[in-house]
């Protein structure tokens, strides 16, 4: 079954290529007295950081001033990753140098907490370090509905992922946690969130005064978490998201994914409980929902799946009569 | 009007004695022609099929406010930034396609004294540097008289017989009184003069009706291995100066099975056109012989030719050029062109060849630029401009 696209999704998905005219969007910044911090968490990312620190920061802050402030937040690396990055012009800090009276704890979202105290924009833009194909759209593409629509906290990216082998590039559809285990989740328990099409993509935009309200985890669940608290406390029109094209990325491994999983899960039971969705568990939704782009349109299919169930075939006199006589 | 020697020396000392701050100064604004390069080098524009990364130039050109941003019937990209005067033009062309076949992956890893990947040498880093000259003068406070005509040029390299270059010279509207190529490979590189080139292929086929019963019959494999042999004989002489190179053989699929079909590409150079016609005839009468005594079907196709063409070693802006390289610490060492430089030359326009830093694994998916000499690469482009700008290259 296929149902009509949805006013939000309509409303709220957006193309980078909507926002091609940066001059505009760096004068509407400028009328808003907007200012915009972008942020790179990193852990040996020598291999790619180099690139998206020249070529952001040039584009972003030297050719059209969108970006006010960048900074490369690193986990402790062992490799030259703040060594390349600081060459290229980024502002380059240890996590744990950062509000040092909390303590340090290891993981991308320790840093992107971080970055909430260390940077002074009024929006920040977070982008993952291992983007072999980065391009200006993986930010000006995030940050410009925000800088446009005022009722928008929270912008997410969404793309192609080809994954990067050795042997070159293969397609890969969402993203195979999302696929496997995100998507079906929120399809069972918060069936409007499904529309948010790649929930977990590394890439996003929001104010700061939505990200100081609600916690971090430090690991594989904080942008699930994000989404679900930003949820509980502001609905889906709070949220937009965005279509970047192609991300290209490494491919990890099935072990590492399920490491992943294993964090998301543990994120995302907490807020069931924490809502009370465990203790008063609502009638499982049975309606499943995915996406389609076709001719640069989003559609969102929702196919029913009714997990019928047989009782044992001990219970069936059929059976049993056969038994009997054999 | 041509200026007396001593009258150039005076004007072109102070530009040698600049050469220290412009070098400084563009490591410290680097970052943005960088940036163009690797933009520019991740978008697959492989001979024939430049369109994506051209239409990229001829909107950085709008971006930097030139004049005239166009992209015309041969798809090249142009545009003019102008002179305080006008009243005359300099040319700065680098190609805009590369070796590589959109299929393979077009990224550029960026560490932080090196970029990788296939083109960046060859010429991404060229076209980007052509695109960031009009900020590369403001930064440096450079104002030219002369209008500067800006070119990422098409069809350049392969089959391509310098189409682009040749059909922007013959359409140009603003005729120019020297010209530069620009190529990111390799530091210290100085063209004045154009080879004698001929490139083709040679095809072989069984026929259809092909006896393998004869003495002697084989494969295409075979056949073109006996045809190569036959070509190794053809007499090479050694002055004047001349080349063939066979540069590419194709034939088979399988592990079992005879192919019916091999191709050869080849290209001679030399500094004779003579030489080169006389070759051309050789090889018509191996592939004809061949094929009668074979029973295979030989042909041959010429896919690009072009005459030699120079400039004096003595002219002057030759002499500028070995000037101004040695003042900016770089080795010259002549290289005769087989590139756009020919048709800039033949077209009448006083022209060299520059290239803009050290290189490694030229055409491979890792060729890889070094930044420390860049700066001095690209000094050395502004500095022999305005040079130029200023009449001292002129005879």
């Amino acid at each position: 079954m296929i149902k009509q696209e949805e006013s939000w999704l309509d409303r709220n998905t957006f193309h980078h290529s909507a926002f091609w005219d940066l001059i505009k969007l760096v004068k509407e910044k400028e009328k808003k007295g907007l200012k915009i911090s972008l942020c790179i968490p990193t852990l040996n990312e020598e291999k790619t950081i180099g690139k998206e620190v020249l070529i952001l920061r040039s584009e972003l802050m030297d050719r059209y001033p969108l970006v006010d402030e960048f900074a490369v937040i690193d986990s402790g690396s062992e490799d030259r990753t703040l060594e390349v990055a600081s060459n290229y012009g980024a502002d380059v800090y240890l996590a744990s140098e950062i509000l040092p009276e909390v303590g340090n704890k290891r993981g991308k979202g320790e840093n992107l907490w971080k970055a909430i105290h260390q940077l002074k924009g009024d929006i920040i833009c977070y982008v993952d370090a291992d983007i072999s194909n980065i391009h200006p759209r993986f930010v000006y593409g995030l940050v410009a509905p925000l800088i446009q629509r005022d009722e928008i906290s929270y912008v997410k990216a969404f793309y192609d992922r080809p994954l990067n082998y050795s042997s070159g590039l293969r397609p890969s559809g969402g993203g195979r946690v999302t696929e496997i285990l995100i998507r079906p989740l929120f399809a069972l328990f918060y069936p409007e969130l499904s529309h948010i099409i790649q929930p977990l993509s590394g890439e996003y935009a929001a104010r700061r005064d939505v990200l100081e309200k609600i916690p971090f985890p430090i690991g594989y669940g904080v942008e699930t978490s994000h989404i679900l608290d930003l949820y509980a406390l502001h609905g889906l029109e709070t949220f937009a998201q965005t279509d970047l094209d192609r991300r290209v990325h490494r491919n990890q491994t099935t072990n590492a994914l399920g490491k992943m999983s294993f964090g998301i899960l543990q994120t995302f039971f907490n807020r069931l409980h924490q809502q009370g969705k465990l203790d008063r568990m609502p009638d499982l939704e049975t309606f499943y929902r995915r996406f389609e782009v076709e001719d640069g349109n989003y559609r969102q299919l929702v196919q029913e799946v009714v997990e019928e169930e047989r009782p044992p075939m001990i219970e069936i006199k059929g059976y049993r009569n056969r038994q009997d006589a054999s | 009007m041509p200026i007396e020697q001593i009258d150039r020396e005076s004007l072109l000392n102070p530009l040698l004695e600049d050469i220290p701050r412009k070098i400084e100064k563009i490591h410290k604004i680097r970052d943005f022609f960088l940036t163009d390069a690797v933009l520019l080098g991740e978008i697959p524009s492989p001979t024939f099929a430049e369109e994506n990364r051209i239409r990229v130039v001829a909107d950085r050109f709008r971006e930097n406010g030139l004049h005239n941003p166009t992209i015309d019937e041969f798809g090249n990209a142009s545009a003019v930034l102008p002179g305080s005067e006008g009243q005359s033009s300099i040319l700065i062309m680098a190609h805009a396609d590369c070796v590589f076949s959109p299929e393979i992956r077009h990224e550029i890893q960026v560490g932080s004294d090196f970029m990788t990947g296939p083109g960046i040498a060859d010429n991404a880093l060229g076209l980007a540097t052509v695109i960031s000259l009009p900020r590369l003068l403001e930064e440096l406070n450079i104002q030219l008289k002369d209008n500067l005509i800006l070119v990422a040029n098409t069809k350049s390299l392969g089959r391509a017989n310098l189409e682009g270059a040749h059909g922007f010279l013959e359409t140009m509207s603003l005729p120019a009184k020297a010209g530069i190529c620009v190529e990111g490979s390799t530091l210290g590189r100085l063209s004045y003069s154009g080879l004698g080139t001929l490139r083709g292929e040679i095809t072989l086929q069984i026929p259809s009706d092909y006896d393998w019963m004869r003495f002697g019959a084989a494969g295409a494999i075979s056949q073109l291995t006996g045809l190569v042999n036959h070509i190794r004989e053809i007499p090479i002489p050694k002055e004047p100066k001349t080349k063939l190179v066979l540069g590419g053989l194709k034939c088979g699929s399988s592990y079992n099975t005879s192919p019916k079909q091999g191709n050869l590409k080849f290209e001679i150079t030399s500094e004779e056109d003579e030489v080169i016609g006389s070759m051309e005839s050789q090889l018509n009468e191996i592939c004809e012989q061949f094929s009668a005594e074979t029973g295979t079907h030989v042909s041959m196709e010429i896919v690009a030719k072009r005459k030699k063409c120079s400039i004096a070693f003595t002219h002057p802006l030759v002499k500028t050029t070995r000037s101004v390289m040695q003042e900016a610490g770089i080795t010259p060492q002549v290289d005769p062109s087989t590139g756009d430089l020919n048709a800039l030359i033949l077209g009448g326009l006083p022209a060299v060849t520059v290239g803009l830093t050290t290189v490694e694994n030229l055409r491979e998916i890792n060729e890889t630029i070094q930044l420390a000499p860049l700066c001095s690469g690209i000094t050395q482009l502004i500095t022999l401009i305005e040079a130029i700008d200023q009449g001292i290259c002129e005879e």
